[in-house]
């Protein structure tokens, strides 16, 4: 109970931090998978009903969603309706943080054995992948370059305009449609 | 790219060497065994390699109480659940695995649940179920290739479900690994040549992947050099035992490397075409290693150019200039690859293989997309990417 008094402030940072990135990514994902064909093409070979989480060990944040068919997302919050399939957990907050704050590329983070993968692999492989896209459509090139391990070469910058303008507006009515209820 | 961190761990005691199989008596006493089984496949014991195991424990007075040699290729979830109820009957206390992966990956799963109980192994899938360390477990590979013996992973397959089932804990990996090279000494030449291209591919990738760190570097480097310089002797001397022993040796230490530092394309496409045309693992490895490496080539130059020491000596490494080694580690591996042919008949093109269709690599490139060990290949790979790299494998 000390420990959690005396708790520096950038670790309660990081805490907020991690968990804001993971509302954000869970609601651009949402997003994204109604605008964008890669991420549906890529969606589409998992189960409908599919449950996706990542999160901070041992009970930190979290992020799930669930896939509800016809290459869409649905963003569920850090609360899941049922078990998970695949779960992502990173060891520890200081490993999220470095990741979600594009310190360190997700790729290298797994390679790094920062995260576990419980669950299918080709499913976190996939989830991987969707992530990687939506990293890319959210983040400034120079970020992006940063946080996957290379920029997609078909993301042209009108497309990648309008795309994120799209996302982002989504995200914010989003926000607002939350924020109302 | 610089790996500023990293995590390295084998815990398995290798014995290795000459009359290494007279040491499992002494290995399992000190575990307090006395009840051994041995798991095996029909081929291990029609090759007569069951002889000198048996001979060495019964020399020490310790009896082998039962044998299960009907392991096939493919372990599957009942296989697994007959070879415990056998075990319990026969009120054993440890396992000898005795073979390849597919004896190995069962004696793993075999052990799981005579130590945790139950007759249901789909329950214990997944990463990190196992909570404390299992039965008395010894190794002895009779393939050089796999790696099994040091690596934490078992596949068993759900025949009902028809999904293959991993189990990965530190719990899964054997006591002692035992090296014997009598073991390998009847290994038919193109098994020879594709499981020790297996080793080769697990050190070449685990130290250009992304994982890769000093110490699986060490290793990795090592079983490269040994595979190298040891293959085609055997190849031509089929009974040279120092040679084998060199290819069983650099086959765990290519399985402590890439247990360690995961390994990429190579055998994401490799594992796709095995489950889609029924080819042996080990051919895959060499048939998609130099395909990959040029792939791979601008991420990759730097270590790859350094695998030139290790692939051809010092001489040759030191006349070529550094700007054009990485290319020369390609052909050092595409000449071994022609010395194989010339001499098995190992393929090095998919339409080699007379196996594969051109109208199946769309299927093999979607299937290579969803393997794990993707993850790990240094430069990102798109669906395109892997077909362009299947259709230079073609011919
Ligand atoms: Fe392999």
């Amino acid at each position: 109970m000390l420990a959690k008094r005396i708790q520096p402030l950038a670790s309660q940072a990081k805490r907020l931090y991690v968990e804001l990135m993971f509302q954000v990514m869970g609601r651009a994902l949402q997003a994204v998978s109604e605008v964008d064909s890669e991420v549906q093409k890529e969606a589409q070979a998992l189960p409908e009903g599919f449950l996706f989480e990542m999160m901070v060990m041992p009970d930190g944040s979290k992020l799930i969603v669930e896939y509800i068919g016809d290459g869409r997302f649905h963003y569920h919050g850090d609360s899941a309706p049922r078990p998970v399939d695949v779960s992502i957990k990173f060891k520890h907050l200081t490993h999220a943080f470095l990741v979600l704050s594009f310190q360190e590329k997700t790729s290298v983070a797994f390679a790094n054995d920062r995260m576990l993968v419980d669950g299918d692999v080709s499913y976190a492989v996939r989830m991987t992948r969707v992530l990687n896209r939506l990293e890319s459509f959210i983040l400034p090139r120079i970020v992006a370059e940063r946080a996957v391990k290379e920029y997609p070469a078909d993301l042209h910058l009108p497309e990648k305009l309008i795309s994120a303008a799209q996302i982002y507006l989504k995200i914010a009515t989003h926000f607002v449609q939350t924020v109302r209820a | 790219m610089s790996n500023t961190y990293y995590e390295f761990f084998c815990p398995v005691k290798v014995i290795a060497g000459k009359a290494a199989l007279e040491h499992i008596p002494y290995e399992l006493s000190g575990l307090a065994a006395k009840r051994p089984m041995i798991v095996t496949d029909k081929g291990v014991r029609a090759a007569g390699l069951l002889d000198p195991v048996i001979a060495a424990c019964e020399e020490s007075g310790l009896e082998i109480v039962t044998i299960y040699d009907d392991v096939p290729p493919d372990s599957s979830t009942t296989v697994v659940r007959d070879i415990a109820g056998v075990y319990r009957k026969e009120k054993c206390d440890s396992i000898i695995a005795i073979g390849g992966g597919s004896a190995i990956d069962t004696g793993k799963a075999v052990n799981i649940l005579v130590s945790e109980g139950g007759n249901d192994i789909a329950k214990y899938t997944g990463a990190g179920v196992l909570k404390r360390p299992l039965k008395p477990f010894l190794v002895v590979p009779t393939t050089a290739g796999t790696g099994s013996e040091v690596t934490s992973i078992a596949v068993i397959t759900d025949e009902k479900k028809g999904v293959k089932l991993p189990f990965t804990s530190s719990y899964l990996l054997p006591n002692a690994a035992v090296i014997d090279p009598r073991m390998t000494l009847t290994l038919p030449p193109h098994i020879t040549a594709a499981t020790a291209m297996d080793a080769m591919t697990h050190a070449v990738e685990s130290f250009t992947c992304m994982a890769k760190n000093p110490l699986s570097d060490a290793y990795a480097a090592a079983a490269i050099k040994k595979v190298s310089r040891s293959l085609l002797q055997v190849m031509d001397n089929s009974k040279d035992s120092d040679a084998r022993l060199e290819l069983a040796q650099a086959s765990t230490m290519a399985g402590i490397a890439f247990s360690n530092s995961m390994v990429g394309l190579v055998h994401s496409l490799g594992h796709a075409t095995g489950a889609i045309c029924h080819l042996p693992h080990g051919l895959c490895m060499s048939l998609f290693l130099p395909y990959v490496l040029e792939y791979n080539l601008e991420t990759i130059r730097e270590p790859l150019g350094e695998l030139l020491l290790h692939l051809e000596g010092p001489e040759i490494y030191a006349a070529t200039p550094a700007s054009r080694r990485a290319e020369a580690s390609i052909s050092a591996l595409r000449k071994l690859r022609d010395a194989l042919y010339k001499r098995c008949q190992l393929p090095r093109t998919l339409k080699e293989t007379g196996k594969v269709t051109e109208d199946q690599l769309d299927q093999i490139a979607e299937m290579a997309l969803d393997d794990g060990s993707i993850m790990f290949n240094p430069k990102e790979v798109t669906l395109k990417d892997a077909r362009a790299v299947l259709q230079r494998a073609w011919a």
